[in-house]
């Protein structure tokens, strides 16, 4: 059977690229989210 | 489509809602409205870039192109993407620095508040129209693709959802909705790619089933031949330097390091994108030859080769690709409209609430222009060519003044911008109307006008105020900020491997450049040199963004 590596090459990448751009956002994401929640959660906090 | 399809695009929008209108809780100010509050990582930001700029129209217009005349259409996105490591590198980080948010701001720093609000105005309806243009573009291409004729059904479709979440969320639901849409568009190239391939018969039956010059990166003769890659490079460097709607994702970027790293990432994950969008393209050719309109050709590759659900997804993917596009570019306008106009023209008293509230009805009545410009642009006739006439004349004069001079030379003074930018846009006015130059020669022509008005003009009036001018000068260096927080950026390398990285971006811009002339004399190494010299250009760019 005919291994077209060009065509097979290209999609590869394409591959990688999709799953760094799902995996490193998610973790920047998880990361702005708790950024984000620390300020209310200290504004909920009662003072002493 | 069957109903299979239509759940799984009306999932998929239902989400993108969700996900969009759930940042309506994070906006607390403008800043965070217009700019995510600056605080965009370089992976986000690389998608929330990419995703901006590829739209409907790189999958069905670009793709169209290169059934019609070849894959060297591939370099209006690979030089658009060299422009972005060179814009990211050199030019951003000094905006970045100087905390604007957009480039009539810039102007109003460096020139003066006339010179921005000419500007402005002139840049909201450009980006108003330019929506208008590609909603009609989206709309005219979905129908073929998915049996449903509606343009009314589509514009909605495309418009409403991205118009309420940008509405509510600004620049930080245009952020997350662009990384989520960005998956969805590589996701659908990727299930397009080989089924179209597997059709052709793969690689060699695509080769010798298509002309060569079909094949051909770097053509002598043609319309998209070696001056055609000079031209749109020269363009890209000034679309990538000024364009509102690119600069203010930039501008989202937590520190002058995330900027220069997410614009070089950016610039070279679309590189291999763009070869799923464009291969599709010449096995249309070899599949459905003779098709009247050649943007035609992946909406019927589509539709003929994706079984159903495949093509639910796909179609998820292709909406992506639009509704990334207008919402960020609906931000754009609002904030131009904002910022430029009402807190510094119609309202100069108001409170950051006012602001923001006004910059949430400019983004919902943008949203609504939009809808009425592609009615109109049927009946506008030639209208995206119209639009690239705009370009060539309105952009390329802009670039030269607030890039060129505003950023290079101290002596520019707001005289010789306002004179220069006036002299190069009716030079192009003149070139088109008058003597029906095409669009890379006004581009040109432009360029030139302003680049010699510009200073003579300056020499001839008064010297500007040195103090206007020290804090952009100040911005090449690193700023306290960057120190405070460890996050030092020099634009010109310090250290051994930044200033090897460097070297090699410069050399593999000469390569790059030699590739180009070679293909001037039909040379059958061109394709491969300029290729070569742009993956060294780009392997320079990506160590020198993570080198200091």
């Amino acid at each position: 059977m005919y291994f077209d590596w060009i065509t097979w090459s290209i999609w590869l990448i394409g591959l990688v690229i999709l799953i760094v751009w799902i995996v490193v956002p998610l973790k920047e994401f998880k990361k702005l989210v708790a950024q984000h929640r620390k300020p209310h959660a200290e504004e909920q906090t009662p003072s002493a | 489509m069957n109903h299979l399809d239509y759940i799984i695009v009306f999932g998929f929008l239902a989400l993108t809602f969700y996900v969009g209108s759930f940042f309506y809780r994070w906006i607390g100010s403008t800043d965070d409205f217009y700019v995510a509050g600056r605080k965009l990582t370089p992976f986000i930001l690389a998608a929330v870039l990419t995703a901006t700029n590829v739209n409907l129209y790189s999958f069905v217009g670009q793709a169209g192109i290169a059934y019609k005349h070849g894959i060297s259409i591939l370099w209006q996105t690979w030089t658009g993407n060299m422009a972005l490591v060179f814009s990211g590198l050199f030019v951003l980080p000094i905006l970045r620095r100087l905390r604007i948010k957009t480039i009539p701001e810039f102007l109003e720093m460096r020139y003066s508040k006339g010179v921005r609000t000419f500007v402005a105005v002139l840049w909201v309806f450009r980006l108003a129209f330019w929506l208008g243009v590609i909603s009609y573009t989206a709309a005219i291409a979905a129908q073929p693709i998915t049996g449903l004729h509606s343009f009314t059904a589509w514009i909605l479709i495309f418009s409403v959802i991205a118009i309420i979440y940008t509405t509510l969320g600004g620049m930080w639901s245009v952020a997350f909705t662009d990384v989520m849409q960005f998956v969805f568009m590589m996701a659908g190239a990727l299930v397009v790619l080989p089924l179209a391939m597997s059709q052709v018969g793969w690689w060699p039956q695509l080769v010798a089933q298509l002309p060569a010059e079909s094949l051909t990166l770097v053509t002598q003769a043609g319309t998209y031949n070696w001056k055609f890659i000079l031209a749109i490079f020269l363009l890209g460097i000034e679309w990538a330097c000024v364009d509102q709607g690119l600069l203010q994702r930039a501008f989202g970027a937590e520190n002058t390091k995330t900027v220069a790293r997410g614009l070089v990432l950016a610039g070279i994950i679309t590189t291999p994108f763009a070869l799923l969008w464009n291969i599709p393209g010449l096995a249309s050719r070899v599949l459905y030859p003779g098709l009247e309109n050649a943007d035609m050709a992946v909406p019927t590759l589509l539709a003929n080769l994706l079984p159903n659900v495949v093509l639910g997804f796909v179609v998820c993917g292709l909406i992506s690709s639009h509704l990334s596009t207008i919402s960020g570019n609906l931000n754009g306008v609002a904030t131009i409209f904002a910022s430029d106009i009402y807190e510094r023209v119609l309202n100069r008293k108001a409170t950051d609430r006012d602001v923001l509230r006004i910059a949430r009805i400019v983004t919902a009545i943008t949203g609504i222009a939009m809808i009425v410009f592609a009615y109109l642009v049927p009946k506008l006739g030639g209208a995206v060519n119209a639009y690239l006439t705009i370009i060539a004349i309105m952009d390329m004069p802009l670039f030269v003044v607030a890039i060129l001079y505003g950023l290079l030379w101290k002596r520019a003074n707001w005289q010789g911008a306002i004179g220069g930018y006036a002299a190069g846009a009716v030079a192009g006015i003149i070139g088109t109307f008058w003597y029906e130059l095409d669009f890379n020669t006004t581009t040109f022509i432009s360029a030139g006008f302003a680049l010699v008005f510009t200073p003579v003009i300056s020499l001839l009036t008064s010297v500007p105020d040195p103090e206007k001018v020290h804090p952009i000068w100040s911005a090449r260096r690193t700023s306290e900020e960057e120190l405070r927080t460890n996050n030092v950026y020099h634009i010109l390398p310090r250290t051994a491997p930044g200033r090897v990285s460097l070297s090699i971006l410069v050399f593999g811009l000469l390569v790059f450049l030699v590739g180009v002339f070679l293909g001037s004399e039909g040379a059958a190494e061109a394709s491969f040199i300029a290729v070569a010299g742009m993956i060294l250009y780009f392997v320079g760019g990506l160590g020198r963004a993570y080198t200091n």
